[in-house]
């Protein structure tokens, strides 16, 4: 199964020069668990900011979310793989890196996003058609 | 034990057989709704009344071999209201059809969108039901079925969540406007519900006869 068939096509995103406190909101609005971070100008790349990073480098140092910048707790680049990359190998790949969610990009666009929760449905109804994804 | 229950005549073949049947009739409706969706085109959503019908022959077909007598008294009810749900699936995906067709054309986008979504796992989940319903012949534990079904339906409510928190932002020119826009995603998204449904009494039955 290719992870274009999964892929969550719709993407919530936040500039990079936002306070923290603007993503907090929209995690929490659109029940969210990360956000893309809009690359700052033509050179810059994408980046992710995850609830983990807000809570473990803002909220548990007991930092002010409105004073500090995305930019500035976001991980970046992103690890972006191609749409047509089957699903067994974006497990490797989660499993490689430690990470919980992959994007999909189409040239220089992010098209789609991948958690390890979707990744976990798709497996599961695989094996009740009879099949697998490894 | 399945195989005592099962391994029935020429009338419990016969039902097995019909109910299948039904099930695929189901699946073939779903994929005209997305195909009519996707295209637009409401002309080919009147496959949905032209296939309810005939999956009531089916049903009425059904019904009628149980009554004569095929499968275990304790089973018969069982698969009676199984098949009774699945035609549910059926009169909720009619209700779809019919509003569709005096719904606006020039709804938005991402709305169209969504719904497209919508009716593409309906279909995966008729697709499901029907393998689970197969599965239960094969003594098989229906467990996994059961939960890639709710899987399918979780993302539905999601879809339907996000839809209508955006409904409620949309400017409605006048009230039947917005009901056959709130009617139509209602019947969509309720559709998954009764395929859930009818998947949890199939896994019931799965469980009791083991």
């Amino acid at each position: 199964m290719k992870i274009e068939e999964i892929m969550i096509k719709k993407i919530e995103s936040v500039e990079a020069d936002a306070p923290v406190y603007n993503a907090i909101e929209k995690m929490v609005d659109k029940r969210l668990r990360s956000l893309l971070v809009n690359p700052r100008d033509e050179k810059d790349v994408y980046g992710v900011v995850t609830v983990r990073d807000i809570v473990f480098k803002i909220l548990g140092k007991n930092l002010n979310p409105s004073k500090i910048k995305v930019e500035e707790i976001a991980s970046k680049p992103v690890i972006c793989i191609n749409k047509d990359m089957e699903i067994e190998h974006v497990i490797s790949l989660m499993n490689k890196f430690n990470i919980a969610r992959v994007f999909i990009h189409e040239g220089k666009e992010i098209i789609g996003v991948v958690s390890l929760l979707d990744v976990m449905a798709a497996a599961l109804i695989e094996r009740a058609k009879g099949g697998s994804v490894a | 034990m399945l195989e005592k229950v099962f391994s029935g005549g020429k009338t419990e073949q016969k039902v097995i057989e019909n109910i299948k049947r039904h099930i695929k009739i189901l699946c073939s409706a779903s994929d005209c709704f997305k195909k009519a969706l996707v295209e637009r085109d409401k002309d080919q959503m009147l496959c949905i009344p032209d296939l309810e019908r005939e999956g009531d022959v089916v049903r009425r077909e059904i019904i009628s071999n149980i009554y004569e007598g095929a499968f275990l008294p304790f089973l018969r009810p069982n698969i009676c209201r199984f098949v009774e749900i699945v035609d549910e699936a059926f009169d909720v995906m009619e209700d779809a059809a019919l509003e569709f067709e005096y719904l606006d054309s020039e709804s938005d986008r991402e709305m169209e969108e969504d719904c497209i979504r919508i009716a593409d796992i309906n279909l995966k989940m008729c697709e499901m039901l029907l393998i689970a319903f197969e599965a239960l012949f094969r003594k098989e534990d229906l467990r996994e079925k059961n939960l890639a079904i709710r899987i399918y339906e979780k993302k539905v409510d999601e879809i339907k969540l996000d839809l209508i928190k955006r409904l409620r932002k949309r400017e409605v020119k006048d009230f039947w406007e917005g009901k056959i826009l709130s009617d139509f995603i209602s019947y969509i998204t309720h559709v998954s519900d009764v395929i859930e449904d009818a998947s949890d009494y199939l896994y019931i039955m799965n469980v009791s006869l083991r």
